[in-house]
């Protein structure tokens, strides 16, 4: 038996010890200096919660707060029905539901540095398909420049995520499959017509899927960095900035650490909110 | 009436899937076949098959940025990546999936707590802690952080799987006077190689793409992972569009071509890696 133990032990150190550095001291280290004064080569020194009070005072901060939370609720609603859509219209298996399946998971596969270089090019006022394909169904003068005019940028790198939902497409047809037969066919069979069946006994049978779903695209807001990067890099002014970008300027282009950190405790805690919000709405840990 | 209602929802459905298709696959098949026309051909957006192909592009593309050298590393970072999560996850899930201890809850309790921290808010902590231990601007800085990264997700996806396997087998071993090890190696790791085919692939995807740590982890070309070459040319060699698009297909051919050989498993994998949050 004590052998076993040592095992046991042994067999856990090597996870354990690779989460304690990436996730455990760093996630420590974000909350408590936070509440400290730390530019780049001088000393940690304790100052309160002056950087939240800076934060909450500041533009920058507060559009990419808003930003984030427009993009989270967007995500949440509009991609996520896409996804659904999909998922029910794959889910009838016609000859083409595995060729559309494939497709539309491509986007979720590349590296999303590489579909914001894409969409950085699809868009690109000079040679981009999009405005050549316009101004030959004969919009001669159409030359919108997408990711720098500040009137259609927010929209512009909306697109680069809001259709991908091939996620929760992929999670509500798992749970479709896992419906037992019987179910639709009583409904047919009382003479329920398709639409009748989706809303009122498919969609409310893959609740939890739909929830998972959503959880996954919210929270996918708390990581578009390289798209933004790669695209808009927060501008026109601040009218794209998000949380992380935001970090990211202020860590490594200010330098300013202390403030950084603070930042880093708002994006996990809007995390925290959104994954309570949208527990409570879907009712996840209710049974069906 | 009811046939009219029934074309308009087909009419709707087609509708839908057309533009599906167009949004997704038209931008890969727009720069798929833009990597091989001039940059004459791309201003004057010829659609269709360029005139003729010619790689010319693909070799702009390797003398422009050190592209070899960029495969170079992101191959040696995703294959530890892999490894490393894959040992270190597997046995991590054997015994909390096999055996009662004190602990145990409270450990797993910790390893799903890593989904609940988005990874942007660790962006300077793990610069200053990958400083601190001298892997700044090291491939092996990168390695220890995407292993941390897929944590959660294949002890998920291995544990789950473990589950499924009767405990019998392991203790007809012990019967026949296995070890701990050897059982574990002999017995449960080959009986459990879906799912490590299907951690396996979901953090190879997670390797391969990953751009935020790469970026702020490293500096210069010789720990720099492929997905840093894009940005590469997006700031210095903008104007050269056809090279531009070549590394758009070099980076993300590799990632789709995984993808389709291996559906089932990142299928699999994108499902059971779900946790709830």
């Amino acid at each position: 038996m004590r052998i076993k133990k040592r095992w046991i032990i042994l067999f856990l150190l090597p996870g354990i010890a690779l989460f304690c550095f990436v996730f455990l001291i760093t996630t420590v280290q974000v909350f408590a200096t936070s509440f400290c004064n730390w530019r780049i080569g001088g000393e940690i020194s304790f100052e309160g919660i002056n950087n939240y009070k800076q934060l909450f005072m500041s533009d920058d901060f507060l559009s990419a707060l808003k930003n984030n939370i427009i993009w989270i609720v967007l995500q949440s609603t509009i991609h996520v029905l896409f996804g659904l859509i999909f998922a029910l219209i794959i889910s009838r298996r016609k000859k083409y539901s595995g060729f559309f399946r494939t497709v539309y998971m491509l986007p979720n596969i590349i590296s999303s540095a590489a579909l914001g270089m894409l969409f950085y090019n699809i868009l690109n006022p000079m040679y981009g398909p999009v405005n050549k394909i316009v101004q030959f169904f004969g919009v001669k003068d159409f030359n919108v420049n997408w990711f720098a005019d500040a009137n259609v940028a927010f929209f512009a790198v909306t697109i680069t995520w809001l259709p991908f939902a091939a996620i929760v497409a992929l999670l509500v047809i798992a749970e479709l499959s896992a419906i037992s037969e019987d179910i639709p066919e009583a409904a047919v069979i009382d003479g329920a017509n398709e639409l009748q069946l989706n809303i009122y006994i498919k969609i409310p049978l893959v609740r939890n899927a739909i929830g998972t779903g959503t959880i996954l695209a919210a929270t996918s807001m708390l990581q578009k960095l390289d798209i933004l990067i790669m695209t808009s890099n927060g501008g026109p002014g601040n009218k794209t900035m998000n949380l992380p970008l935001l970090i990211y300027k202020t860590a490594f282009k200010d330098n300013n650490f202390g403030l950084a950190n603070a930042q880093g405790v708002i994006l996990i805690i809007v995390g925290l909110i959104s994954i309570g919000l949208i527990n409570k709405i879907y009712r996840m840990n209710d049974p069906i | 009436m009811k046939v009219c209602k029934k074309i308009l929802v087909k009419i709707l459905i087609f509708f839908f899937l057309a533009v599906t298709l167009l949004v997704t696959l038209g931008p890969f098949l727009w720069v798929l076949f833009a990597s091989f026309q001039t940059n004459k051909e791309i201003l004057d957006f010829t659609l269709g098959f360029p005139s003729g192909v010619q790689i010319k592009n693909y070799t702009t593309a390797f003398q422009l940025a050190p592209i070899v050298r960029y495969y170079f590393n992101s191959i040696f970072v995703t294959f530890f990546g892999v490894t490393i999560n894959l040992i270190a996850m597997g046995m991590a899930a054997y015994v909390l999936s096999r055996f009662q201890f004190r602990g145990q809850n409270l450990i797993r309790l910790l390893f799903s707590m890593g989904l609940l921290i988005p990874g942007a808010a660790l962006l300077l902590p793990l610069y200053t802690s990958v400083s601190a231990v001298g892997l700044y601007d090291s491939m092996w800085g990168l390695i220890i952080v995407y292993v941390g990264f897929g944590i959660p997700q294949s002890l998920f996806i291995i544990s789950s799987y473990y589950k499924t396997i009767p405990k019998e087998m392991e203790e007809s071993a012990y019967l026949d006077g296995a070890g701990f090890v050897r059982t574990y190696i002999t017995i449960i790791m080959p009986l459990a190689r879906p799912s490590f085919a299907t951690a396996g692939v979901m953090q190879f995807l997670l390797c391969w793409n990953e751009f935020q740590f790469a970026l702020t982890l490293t500096t210069g070309d010789r720990s720099r992972t492929l997905p840093i070459a894009l940005y590469y040319f997006k700031s210095s060699f903008a104007s050269d569009y056809g090279a531009m698009f070549a590394a758009i297909v070099l980076v993300s051919l590799p990632s789709i071509i995984v993808y389709i050989i291996l559906q089932k498993y990142v299928v699999t994998g994108m499902v059971a890696g779900a946790v709830k949050g």
